[in-house]
């Protein structure tokens, strides 16, 4: 009877943890070296949030009634990462099957039970970007989502992010497509076509569409004897269009400095103006080029050889940009990786002697800009959002470790209080010794995590990769 | 048509060799005598010394101390304000097998077959490969290469990085064999085994190379009498396969077992004890942590990682870190293998998270250079800054576990190595492409 | 004990199976000295039940008996149920409906290949030979709602009452919905994702909508407009956004269910939710969303550990009894979802979707235990409640005056061990069971 007691306890926790995962919080921490990003660091500095908002950084502030204190003298607080290229808390990443898939969006594929979420957040990480994969020249839709854990799909966007969609170029689409099925594009040369096609095509729905409707008005208000032929609404073509009128930013795979220019020419004749380079192996060739368009990119650390058009990399690749200009950002693309953005961006430190200020501002607030959240997030400054870490030292350094994680001023994450087991959904009929191991690979380069479900369904059908 | 592919394939591959010469390092490496002063030596087998001289000659490391009398013929290096490091050893990787993952004409680490005792990784060592000066130039100066795949895999080679051919980056040519454990748990919810057909796998395949044990074990013995006394017997017919297993058998030459989860790691002990004679590693080893005591206890010494996600969703997020320290506060020796390929050049950070979660930076640098000299049987010549041993050293501005730390110098072998690889060339071509450039 | 009431439920065995062909030729036939048990718990000790004509006439305590009745005896030993209902199962369809294979293109597969047929009826699909069709009275089945095997979107279901080979002309409704599911399209065609099914449901309306326009516009003019396409998938969807047809939409995990919700929201459409392992985290939104759920007793498996049995055979660590507490509880949960269900008011009946039929009797026996139902409320889940969501509550569902004459007669009280159905009388029809 007792034991019953306490699992509804449990239960109750659970459900309540549910409901209250949107909440915002608040708290002062006080006394840290604030790492503001965009103001310099701060030493001995409090930081207040209140209600899920920074409302005071300074010296001796007082904690308003009811509000929690919390001592980081000696340690560090820093904006909550952003992973500007993620695929954790997916529940699937790839619809593969067609080399345009505007239609779909990640926001209808989110994983709000996924661990690694949590995992994430054990490394400093608040936000993320969470992307279609890279099988299909224009993918889906991607969904920018704070990493509040424990809330609900819609609990866990990003209110107020722009809209962003995938494109991918070179390998993945000419290979899943071209060299799988035959059908268009093989080359790189194809890819472009595909482009300039659909959006032709998408104009064309536009004026259609437009065209269907007010004809329709006009047989309707009897201005008009003959009905219209309906032309259908389609879902493909109105994302295509949002694209052409600048309603949603493009993220796009790419590696090669060749495909680059290519993207850049087509938005160009476009009129295409807000777009980040994602992976961008080859960007350092052309960085006055990506300057000259404003073009962003957001690059590994140090992944290449992966596949021939990573071949030709160098992991000096985001020290390159930054001395050019370009805005760049560091991104995981991995469950793995996302556990230590911080490292991953003291690596440029290591490679081409970027400055740990700018090192800092590859996984805050120039992830935040591509996102097109940075007037909210990823810097520590008064009336932006209250996610914030704090750190046992310089987050640089590979022996600071993440000691608690706030999300809107709630903590999600404490190093002290961390529990063995955080999922926050059991499947009831997994065993202790079974349980759980993830069905994609996790093991950093190996796991071409863009490509997952894409893969699994090849190897399900026995087709050749 | 599949003629075309073939020619096709061809092409990508003289392109790829034609690109890997061009990129080339064309400085040569520097051999001689090198005296470098005023350094902070972490001989790791002997405490640190600051302000300390190190005399290389040769391939050898000639004096290790404060005072020396340096002569003229000496090089100098002035380290002042530098660490001297013992090259850094990742002890489970596939470099040189491997080229670009998703070309498969340049993947030499997965042979057909389920026995391969007899193929070694020494054999296909590409010394030109890209990745070699990419991840020396980090201070990573060995490296176990393994082949991957079946349940025998062959057998890995501990290598150098530095040489113009497999013999002579060699350091062991036959350094371990390689055997991926069969795995008697379910892999997750995806694998829809029931539990019996996975004991029941499991089985069979324990049983497949216990037969082949068996028979390998009846060769040498075989084999081993007629060399005694070859009169009056039919000479036996030579099996490649199993003469490869004679040098296991005879614990010339370890295993090396790949094995993660905990009841694959307790059912793999307790193989291991079924054959005394063999020396056993264990590799990968995830789970470690929930049966290090055991692992302890049978001596067997863990080849580790700790840049990869938990094992199970329920798993603190901390344990992959915590592996090693917990492993080796057990009693268990350990040593970092990333299993990385053009990324080996991370292995210093694998060690930096276990020094940061538990082990301690003492005992990381430690398990990066010596720990895994000596379970290989190299410490003779690898895994710290001593006189005698060969000089595998590096000079760095700091703590070289910190990713800002700058690698400034390379010694491998003796040979002072151009601190320079595909990376820094793409650097130096393309940091300033030059104002009003059109290329 | 035990031997006499098999000898009882002997002789009126013998005694049935000499006089069948008498009473199937009768006007009315009776069961007298029988245990009736009513859909709202009721319980009548040497009852009697009249039926004629295929309804049921009288049912009680003591009833007179009308002259021309044919009566079977009980020997107060034999249990009456209303016919169990089966709100959704796949008794008899075919396993492959031609969806799968290689398309030319993925990304332009059939409607067919697609898995989109919400045209087809079961009723001209149906394997009448299928051996479900006949196992389903012996488990006390006496009518169901059948759909058909698919991906997104397999086809409509039509009403039965389930009477082996018979069943085929025992059809009670055609279309009494369209059965719906986040199921992607079979190996390489779109939909392979959830979220491209999303899309797709969308775009199934707009093309319905530009359809149903252009055949309305087409019908009101004499000249001058071109001919509309008749696509029947897109046609068999009108009904469904003209909410004269609800969607059954089967969704497991409490992320599809909101899906569901999302589309509802978009598309408008009725919604019955089908399966619905958890939809116990959205009893509230269900309920003010007016959709009642046909759960499934697809239950979890107990864990070894909580089973009385058990015996330990290694140490228990802390980090595994964590685990088991989180364990205990996501069972617990989801043995409770039909409670929570009702208790947030939503309405709950029963389909088993595929749950196959051998397991029905131990998941209502595990719901008993660890489910926090009782006897009379699993079998009003699987009677009553089912009827009232499809909407033959009125006809179907207990044993009262002028409903259906289809009930089974089981020689225990169906949820205790190795009880079996000895009668079942389908539609007024008696058949003896094997």
């Amino acid at each position: 009877m007792k034991k019953f007691i306490l699992l509804n306890c449990i239960l109750l926790l659970i459900l309540s943890l549910n409901g209250y995962a949107q909440e915002k919080g608040s708290v002062l921490i006080t006394n840290g070296t604030v790492i503001t990003i965009t103001d310099g660091t701060k030493e001995n500095t409090d930081v207040l949030i209140e209600d899920g908002i920074i409302t005071e950084i300074g010296e001796e502030v007082e904690a308003p009634n009811g509000v929690a204190t919390i001592d980081a003298s000696g340690k560090y607080v820093m904006p909550g990462i952003i992973d500007a290229h993620s695929h954790i808390a997916a529940e699937d990443v790839n619809e593969w099957t067609h080399p345009v898939t505007a239609e779909v969006s990640m926001e209808e594929s989110i994983d709000p039970n996924d661990i690694n979420m949590y995992w994430a957040l054990a490394g400093g990480v608040t936000s993320i970007h969470l992307m279609h994969g890279s099988a299909n020249v224009i993918g889906g839709q991607n969904e920018t989502l704070k990493l509040r854990y424990g809330a609900d799909m819609d609990g866990l966007r990003f209110d107020g992010a722009p809209r962003t969609i995938k494109f991918a170029l070179g390998e993945n689409p000419t290979r899943v497509h071209g060299q799988n099925f035959n059908v268009q594009p093989r080359t790189r040369m194809g890819v472009e076509q595909v482009i300039r096609d659909h959006f032709e095509e998408a104009l064309d729905y536009k004026r259609n569409r437009q065209q269907y409707l007010e004809t329709k008005e006009a047989y309707e208000s009897g201005n008009r004897d003959n009905p219209p032929v309906p032309v259908a609404r389609n879902a493909r073509m109105e994302v295509l269009v949002d694209i052409l009128e600048g309603e949603i930013w493009v993220h796009c795979h790419s590696y090669r400095a060749d495909e680059i220019m290519m993207l850049m020419r087509v938005f160009d004749d476009y009129d295409i103006e807000n777009f980040t380079f994602q992976h961008a192996n080859e960007a350092y060739k052309i960085a006055p080029e990506l300057r000259e368009n404003n073009a962003y990119t957001s690059v590994f650390s140090d992944w290449w050889a992966y596949k021939f058009e990573v071949y030709y990399s160098t992991a000096y690749n985001a020290s390159i940009l930054n001395e050019n200009d370009v805005k760049n950002s560091i991104n995981s693309d991995s469950g793995e990786l996302i556990r230590h953005l911080n490292h991953e961006a003291a690596k440029t430190v290591h490679y081409g002697k970027t400055s740990k200020e700018d090192a800092l501002k590859m996984i805050t607030i120039n992830p935040a800009e591509q996102l097109g959240i940075d007037d909210k997030v990823g810097s520590i400054e008064e009336g932006k959002h209250g996610d914030v870490a704090i750190w046992s030292g310089h987050p640089l350094s590979i022996y600071s470790i993440a000691e608690k994680t706030f999300v809107d001023g709630k903590k999600y994450f404490d190093r002290e209080e961390d529990p063995n087991d955080m999922r926050v959904k059991v499947d009831p009929e997994a065993d202790y010794d079974e349980a759980s191991r993830r069905w994609y690979e996790e093991g950093g380069r190996h796991g071409d995590s863009c490509l997952r479900g894409a893969e699994i369904r090849f190897s399900e059908n026995e087709m050749e990769l | 048509m599949k003629y075309c592919k073939r020619i096709c394939t061809g092409c990508v591959l003289l392109l790829l060799i034609a690109t890997g010469a061009q990129a080339q390092i064309t400085e040569k490496a520097e051999f001689g005598k090198f005296a470098i002063t005023n350094a902070i030596i972490h001989t790791v087998s002997d405490g640190i010394i600051e302000n300390g001289v190190v005399l290389i000659n040769g391939e050898e490391i000639e004096f290790v101390g404060r005072n020396a009398k340096i002569t003229t013929e000496y090089q100098r290096i002035d380290a002042e304000g530098k660490h001297l490091y013992p090259g850094f050893m990742d002890s489970g990787t596939q470099l040189g097998l491997q080229e670009i993952g998703a070309v498969d004409v340049t993947n030499d680490q997965a042979e057909l077959g389920a026995f391969n005792p007899h193929v070694r990784a020494f054999t296909a060592i590409n010394s030109s490969s890209v990745s070699i000066p990419v991840t020396r130039v980090n201070g990573v100066t060995h490296v176990i290469s393994l082949p991957v795949s079946g349940r025998l895999s062959g057998k890995g080679t501990l290598i150098d990085l530095y040489g113009y051919s497999p013999d002579s980056m060699a350091v062991r040519p036959n350094a371990g064999l390689h055997l991926n454990w069969p795995s008697a748990q379910k892999g997750g919810t995806w694998d829809d085994r029931t539990d019996e057909k996975v004991q029941e796998e499991y089985e069979e395949d324990l049983k497949e190379l216990n037969e082949f044990w068996k028979k390998a074990a009846f060769y040498d013995k075989m084999v081993s009498a007629y060399e005694e006394d070859p009169s009056n017997k039919e000479q036996p017919d030579a099996d490649k396969k199993m003469e490869a297993m004679r040098e296991i058998l005879n614990g010339n030459v370890p295993v090396v077992i790949s094995v993660d989860r905990k009841q694959d790691i307790l059912n793999a002990i307790e193989w291991t004890q079924e054959h005394p004679n063999v020396h056993f590693i264990l590799a990968g080893v995830k789970e470690g942590w929930r049966v290090a005591d055991e692992i302890a206890e049978a001596g067997l010494p863990a080849l580790v990682a700790t840049l990869y996600t938990p094992e199970r969703d329920y798993d603190n997020y901390q344990r992959p870190y915590q592996n090693p320290a917990m492993l080796q506060e057990a009693g268990v020796k350990v040593a970092i293998a990333t299993g990385d390929v053009e990324n080996v050049r991370n292995a210093p950070y694998h060690a930096g998270y276990a020094a940061a979660y538990g082990l301690g930076k003492e005992e990381a640098l430690k398990a990066i250079t010596l720990n895994g000299a000596e379970i290989f049987g190299v410490d003779d010549k690898l895994g710290s800054i001593e006189a005698g041993k060969q000089a595998n050293l590096f000079l760095s501005d700091g703590d070289p576990f910190e990713p800002m730390t700058q690698i400034e110098q390379v010694f491998i072998r003796g040979y002072k190595i151009p601190m320079v690889s595909r990376h820094t060339q793409l650097n130096d071509e393309y940091l300033d492409r030059g104002a009003g450039s059109t290329n | 004990m035990k031997l006499v009431r098999a000898f009882c439920v002997c002789i009126v065995f013998l005694t049935a199976i000499s006089l069948q062909g008498w009473s199937q030729s009768a006007p009315a036939q009776a069961f007298e000295n029988v245990i009736i048990h009513t859909a709202d718990g009721q319980v009548i000790e040497n009852g009697t039940i009249v039926w004629r004509d295929g309804l049921i006439r009288a049912v009680g305590e003591n009833v007179a008996i009308p002259f021309d009745a044919y009566v079977h005896d009980g020997g107060d030993s034999l249990h009456v149920y209303p016919g169990f209902i089966d709100g959704l199962a796949l008794w008899g369809s075919p396993d492959d409906n031609g969806n799968r294979g290689r398309p030319a293109e993925p990304g332009n597969p059939s409607y067919k290949r697609a898995g989109i047929q919400p045209n087809l009826h079961p009723v001209n699909e149906m394997k009448t030979g299928d051996k479900t069709l006949k196992e389903a009275s012996k488990h006390g089945f006496t009518t169901a709602a059948l759909g058909l095997k698919g991906q997104m979107l397999p086809g409509q279901i039509d009403l039965f009452f389930i009477n082996g080979e018979q069943t085929e002309d025992q059809l009670l409704e055609e279309g009494i919905g369209v059965l719906a599911q986040f199921e992607e399209a079979h190996g390489t065609a779109y939909p392979s994702t959830t979220m491209a099914l999303m899309v797709q449901y969308r775009q199934l309306f707009y093309d319905a909508q530009a359809q149903q326009e252009q055949q309305e516009y087409y019908a009101s003019v004499s000249s001058d407009y071109p001919a509309p396409k008749k696509e029947k998938v897109l046609e068999a969807l009108y009904p469904v956004m003209r909410q004269e047809q609800p969607f059954y939409f089967v969704a497991d995990s409490k992320e599809n269910i909101e899906r569901l919700f999302g589309l509802q929201d978009e598309l408008d459409f009725e919604a019955v939710l089908v399966s619905g392992k958890e939809a116990y985290t959205k009893a509230d939104e269900l309920n003010e969303r007016n959709i009642p759920v046909l759960a499934t007793l697809d239950l979890p498996e107990k864990p070894e550990w909580m089973k009385e049995d058990y015996e330990e055979t290694e140490e228990v660590t802390d980090e595994m009894e964590t685990f088991r507490e989180k364990q205990e509880a996501a069972y617990r949960e989801r043995m409770q979802n039909i409670k929570m269900l009702q208790e947030a008011g939503v309405s709950v009946g029963y389909a088993s979707n595929g749950l196959k039929l051998a397991d029905i009797q131990k998941n209502m026996t595990a719901l008993k235990e660890d489910g926090d139902l009782n006897s009379s409320q699993i079998l009003k889940l699987i009677t009553q409640s089912t009827a009232d969501i499809l909407k033959y509550g009125q006809r179907l569902g207990d044993l009262k005056e002028g409903r259906a004459a289809s009930f089974t007669i089981f020689d225990k009280p169906f949820l205790e061990d190795e009880a079996k159905s000895v009668y079942s009388i389908i539609n007024g029809e008696l058949t003896e069971v094997e």
